[in-house]
């Protein structure tokens, strides 16, 4: 039988980016939550974060509001903080998964990798199900995104 | 009710997915699929028409045997959407690079002043 529990291939994301920020900035953005609260979350979105306790075993609450008014509620517990290395976070709510971010100081820039652990393949499916039923909300976020984009440019 | 039938559903049991690999590399009978796990033929029956009806496995009749075959191309469907759940995160990075650009203007904005 297979080993399904070295096997992470059906059920984790990767996605990486080099940042053109130096790491000190690129953490204080993750890690402060009145900046966090800035980019965090779909486009359209805003974020509340009533608690943000970053480090082993500290929690973090977070209520994205929907544009239609629905609250999402998000409840981390941190696993590991690395002072501009790493964060390890566990998704309690509802999808269950683990989070990991990578920072890696270039000189000006940073690397960041972010990885995603869910726990079983069926759940990351039904995630990525329910994302395919939601691409009617994503194309609003993409109208969202461009209005915002503009305004930043004034 | 009528349930929905969806390469989702196919692929989200571990019985199921080791069915298709298992026919992935070369069609088996009904009872050879059968005989490899540990739970009842009529589970496996049922297993397999899930499978049929989610388009990812045809049955062929081959004298008295029944030959299951894979019809793989609906799982490019999956990660298809995959790679849409994928974008979502890249956005986030997208926001979260729009959002330096602004701290870091409006930081050396203050250095000038």
């Amino acid at each position: 039988m297979e080993n399904t529990q070295s096997n992470t291939e059906d059920r984790e994301l990767l996605i990486s980016r080099t940042l053109n920020a130096p790491v000190e900035l690129v953490w204080e953005m993750w890690t402060t939550p009145e900046h966090i609260a800035n980019w965090w979350g779909p486009n359209g979105f805003t974020n509340t974060i009533t608690k943000m306790d970053i480090k082993a075993g500290g929690e973090w609450d977070l209520v994205m509001h929907g544009p239609d008014g629905t609250d999402y509620k998000n409840k981390s517990v941190f696993k590991e903080v690395v002072l501009h290395k790493k964060i390890v976070y566990e998704h309690v709510s509802h999808p269950s998964f683990i989070s990991t971010i990578e920072f890696e100081a270039q000189g000006e820039k940073t690397e960041i990798k972010w990885h995603m652990l869910f726990e079983t393949a069926e759940q990351f499916i039904q995630v990525v199900k329910t994302f395919k039923a939601d691409v009617g909300l994503r194309q609003n976020m993409e109208k969202l995104e461009a209005y915002l984009a503009n305004r930043a440019v004034k | 009710m009528k349930i929905r039938r969806d390469v989702y559903q196919a692929i989200a049991d571990p019985t199921r997915r080791a069915i298709i690999n298992m026919v992935a590399s070369e069609p088996h009978n009904v009872n050879a699929i059968a005989e490899k796990f540990d739970i009842t033929r009529q589970a496996i029956s049922l297993h397999i028409q899930i499978l049929i009806d989610c388009g990812l496995l045809a049955v062929k009749k081959q004298g008295r045997d029944r030959l299951c075959e894979a019809r793989l191309d609906r799982l490019g469907e999956v990660s298809i959407w995959v790679d849409q759940y994928k974008q979502h995160f890249e956005k986030k990075l997208d926001t979260l690079e729009t959002y330096l650009e602004k701290i870091k203007n409006e930081r050396n904005g203050k250095h000038t002043k």
